[in-house]
């Protein structure tokens, strides 16, 4: 990739800095999309429908409309055709609300109420009688009346393979055949789904936490035939993402229905149950794996198949066998994915939507062959340790997954290990070490940013970038002041509003190297002009110098020689006020029209498994102590360490705490999270967050995390791969390695519990 | 029905429904929109104030039933520019991610070192699990609660 973001020059890449949002933060002051001040709002409350399969037979609103403060209510049958379905997560047709009167999936939305106040809505929500016309659904895997689809490979998908895998796996000496299972899981995120509209004449503005600002703001116009200039998204600070967030949802259409028929602001805070039915969630998977590997540990066969629940219309998918069929040395390999279709809502993006679940059923599957071999896990991963993609024989761009073993197991005392199950005890507990592999592709997409920069040397940066909690205002504020020799304080980030120029969504990790990459383009863009100025003149200091060899240090310009000149007098010479670039960076590999598509909120993103050049990928290890109480069979992890490589780190103290938290996820997932569902209805029954398990402080230990150093010259200029999701991807199998050597009970579904141990 | 809130230190006079709730009295009728709302039933934390100086969940608190006693919320716990300790060492150790749990961990971690629960991380973790952060900021809230709990000096504290 052309190195045109040039290197590193300030020293600031890789200098830890608190979070130049944290006092807004800390002082309430951080206005998240629900906190914008408005004149005269009104308040929507949803009405969900309480069957899973079937339609809407008729409504009684009468004592809803009699309630004081109700103003409004939406159905199918007064507004059901002002809005245009939206689009599933991958683009393609999904379950539909309003638009009429069929109920897909339990907890659709079916109504909205509209009231003078909060209290009122929520009255009025609470009197709407609905009588129903249900049939029998289909909740899950076995259930009667799924629709089975084996997925077909098009130009977008593909089923990696090589060579032949059924006869190699008959033919291997030492063999794994095992099946695996996960949960249903919801991110819920600590903020609640919300939607505030605001119409001024035909301008819309709509406040949403959203990841991807331009693609709310273009789903929105197409669904109500509305010009892409006159919508407006605002999310200047989302109260946590973790993918629910990514892609469109049907509340916001509605809710500018609302607002236009009541000529005034609508405001909707869904609830906490809402949550788990209006927007997407992590399916349930099934996966069969097997394992074929010689004596001495090489892997001869791979063949790992998926199962994975969707809604009726939706094929929506994840397809962890592209990121599986990559991990290890391996001369044969099958893969394919099933989608099973059933009266539920579509799922989406959930942090390493497809990794975690798959790479669970890998990751233990190497973690039994290693016991089938008599192998340390660690070494079983060593033999069959690879620079090249196995799929495609690419190389990687970097690999350094055994360097991040390594350092994990020394800082976790992996050599203290007994490798027989059950052999290791603390009193009561019986104690295990776990440890697998992490992983994620390394995504990069188009990304246009404006920036200014004052001859006092105080520089603005824009762009519709997402703030989630993975640091990306300091982010930004690090690589503009590196790049134009300033302070960090010296740099003003405007992001969460599409007004200013696009960058795609905050998801697959692709934030860091797409917004960081396109401004230290914005600031070679700046740098050059002062350059150009400096040696053009005949007054000063650099006149007939080489442009390319003056770099900004310390608000000066400074030449190869070390003589300088201060960047007052350097940026005088541009301009008297301020000097400002409006930049695009498209990476190579991208199509033609990436940069027009990224405005309408298509962002293509160039993926770490399918680029011409180069596999690209973050690795990781992580290990895990487990204790077993003898008796009562509590499941505690009291500590963790994780070695991750993912390039460059722009700000390793918000980089510490994505692994870390990203690593809590993990323990989430492995120990505490599942969607229950119940058979018979196709209703989620613990739809709150209590009843859904998270982690508490209580539950967390310790959790260590090592930078392991890499640099990557290949997967972008900067080098940046991307760490938001990595974190939890090793963890599931981690813990369930770890239960099996505390134990010797091999689970092999999510999540592990009491009971799976008694 | 008419009341008078009193929150930070000011009177507020307000005209509301008797269901609302101190949260949304403080958010949607007063316009202190720091304290959060994160599940509106007493589950997650978010929302915790302090009431005449103890932590509650001001979802499950109506705000008829608060007349007369002081309110305290996150906007009120610095003074001035001065930042309370507890803010302060929640960014010196990034205790936060997104920050939507934020206000109410340093409400609840305020009230924590207060209650003298704060002498052992064991006794933090327990004390402070009433209030959850989906982004998994927990060693490090622990972290900064460890070094504010020796700086909160009484003055900082507001009643
Ligand atoms: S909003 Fe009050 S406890 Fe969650
Ligand atoms: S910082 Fe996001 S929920 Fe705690």
């Amino acid at each position: 990739m052309a190195d045109d973001a040039g290197r590193p020059t300030g020293g600031l890449i890789g200098q830890p800095h608190v979070r130049i949002d944290g006092r807004l933060k800390v002082t309430g002051q951080a206005r998240y999309p629900a906190d914008e001040p408005l004149a005269n709002p009104a308040y929507a409350y949803l009405v969900i429908s309480a069957i899973s399969r079937g339609r809407v037979a008729g409504m009684d609103l009468a004592a809803t409309k009699a309630t004081p403060g109700v103003i409004d209510v939406l159905t199918h049958e007064n507004v059901g055709q002002e809005v245009k379905p939206p689009m599933g997560p991958d683009g393609k047709p999904t379950t539909t609300t309003l638009e009429s009167d069929q109920i897909w999936h339990d907890g659709q939305i079916i109504a909205v109420v509209l009231a003078e106040t909060y209290e009122a809505a929520r009255e009025g929500a609470y009197k709407v009688v609905v009588r129903y016309a249900a049939e029998a659904p289909s909740a899950t895997f076995d259930s009667p009346g799924v629709e089975v689809e084996p997925l077909k490979a098009n130009e977008t998908r593909h089923d990696p393979a090589k060579g032949d895998a059924a006869a190699a796996f008959a033919a291997a000496p030492v063999k794994i055949d095992a099946r695996y299972d996960t949960p249903i899981q919801h991110h819920n995120p600590l903020e609640l789904f919300s939607t505030t509209c605001v119409w001024e004449g035909p301008k819309l503005t709509i406040h949403e936490g959203t990841q991807n600002l331009y693609w709310l703001k273009g789903s929105v116009a197409g669904q109500l035939g509305l010009d892409l200039a006159d919508v407006r998204t605002i999310s200047r600070f989302v109260g946590g993402g973790f993918g629910s967030k990514g892609a469109p949802t049907s509340r916001t259409a509605w809710i500018a229905v609302a607002a236009r028929r009541l000529k005034r602001p609508v405001k909707l805070v869904t609830t906490r149950d809402q949550g788990f039915t209006i927007a997407t969630h992590r399916a349930e998977t099934r996966h069969h794996l097997q394992l074929g590997a010689t004596p001495d540990g090489r892997l001869t066969a791979l063949v790992h198949e998926g199962w994975e629940v969707s809604s009726r219309p939706s094929s929506y998918n994840v397809s962890g066998t592209a990121t599986t069929a990559r991990m290890y040395a391996c001369p044969n390999i099958a893969t394919k994915v099933t989608v099973v279709h059933a009266d539920r809502n579509t799922p989406g993006f959930m942090r390493a939507p497809p990794d975690t679940p798959y790479m669970f059923a890998l990751e233990c599957g190497m973690d039994e062959l290693a016991y089938a071999l008599g192998k340390d896990p660690i070494e079983l991963r060593r033999i069959n340790d690879t620079q090249t993609d196995p799929v495609s024989g690419k190389p990687y761009s970097s690999r350094s997954l055994m360097k991040c073993f390594d350092a994990a197991a020394g800082k976790f005392g992996w050599a203290k290990r007994d490798p027989k199950p059950g052999s290791m005890r603390d009193g009561d507990w019986l104690v295990g070490y776990g440890c697998a592999t992490a992983c994620y592709p390394c995504n990069i997409g188009p990304a246009a940013a404006r920036l200014s920069l004052t001859p006092k040397g105080k520089a603005t940066i824009q762009l519709a970038g997402h703030e989630l909690g993975t640091g990306a205002y300091t982010l930004l504020a690090i690589v503009v002041a590196d790049r134009l020799g300033l302070q960090v304080d010296d740099v003003q980030v405007m992001m969460g509003d599409s007004d200013l120029p696009p960058v795609p969504g905050a998801g697959g990790s692709n934030n860091a190297a797409s917004t960081s990459n396109v401004a230290a383009k914005a600031c070679e863009a700046i740098r050059q002009r002062l350059a150009m100025a400096a040696v053009r003149t005949n007054a000063g200091i650099f006149a007939g110098v080489d442009p390319a060899t003056l770099t900004l240090v310390n608000r000066a310009l400074v030449g190869p020689d070390g003589r300088s000149e201060p960047l007052e007098t350097a940026a005088s010479r541009v301009s008297p006020g301020a000097i400002e670039a409006h930049v695009e960076n498209v990476p190579q590999g991208l199509p033609p029209d990436a940069a027009a598509a990224l405005y309408h909120g298509r962002a293509s993103l160039l993926r770490g498994q399918s680029r011409e050049d180069v596999t690209a990928f973050a690795f990781g290890a992580q290990f895990v102590e487990i204790r077993v109480h003898r008796r009562t069979c509590e499941i505690r992890a009291p500590r963790a360490v994780a070695a991750f490589a993912s390039g460059t780190i722009v700000n390793p103290l918000a980089a510490h705490s994505q692994y870390q938290g990203g690593a809590i996820w993990g323990i989430g997932s492995a120990l505490h999270e599942q969607t229950e569902i119940d058979l018979r209805t196709a209703r989620y029954v613990n739809h709150n967050i209590a009843d859904y398990l998270v982690p508490v402080n209580a539950d967390i230990g310790e959790v260590d995390v090592i930078f392991v150093p890499e640099e990557d010259h290949e997967v972008n200029p900067l080098g940046v791969k991307g760490i938001g999701e990595i974190g939890i991807v090793g963890m599931n199998a981690a813990i369930a390695n770890a239960v099996f050597h505390a134990t010797g009970r091999r689970i092999r579904k999510l999540p592990i519990r009491i009971e799976d141990l008694l | 029905m008419e009341m008078t809130l009193n929150v930070n230190g000011r009177d507020h006079r307000l005209s509301l429904d008797s269901r609302t709730t101190l949260l949304d009295a403080l958010r949607e009728h007063i316009g202190l929109t720091g304290s959060k709302k994160g599940c509106d039933q007493g589950q997650c934390g978010a929302c915790t104030v302090h009431l005449a100086g103890r932590r509650v969940l001001s979802c499950l608190t109506l705000a008829a039933a608060v007349q007369g006693r002081a309110v305290t919320t996150v906007e009120g716990l610095a003074q001035g520019e001065n930042l309370h300790p507890m803010q302060a060492a929640f960014i010196a150790h990034d205790a936060f991610q997104c920050g939507y749990c934020t206000p109410g961990q340093l409400m609840s971690a305020v009230a924590c070192v207060r209650e003298g629960h704060a002498a052992s991380d064991e006794a933090i973790r327990e004390y402070m699990s009433g209030n959850l952060c989906r982004c998994g900021a927990y060693p490090k809230i622990v972290a900064a609660i460890r070094e504010a709990a020796p700086q909160m000096a009484p003055k900082m504290e507001r009643a």
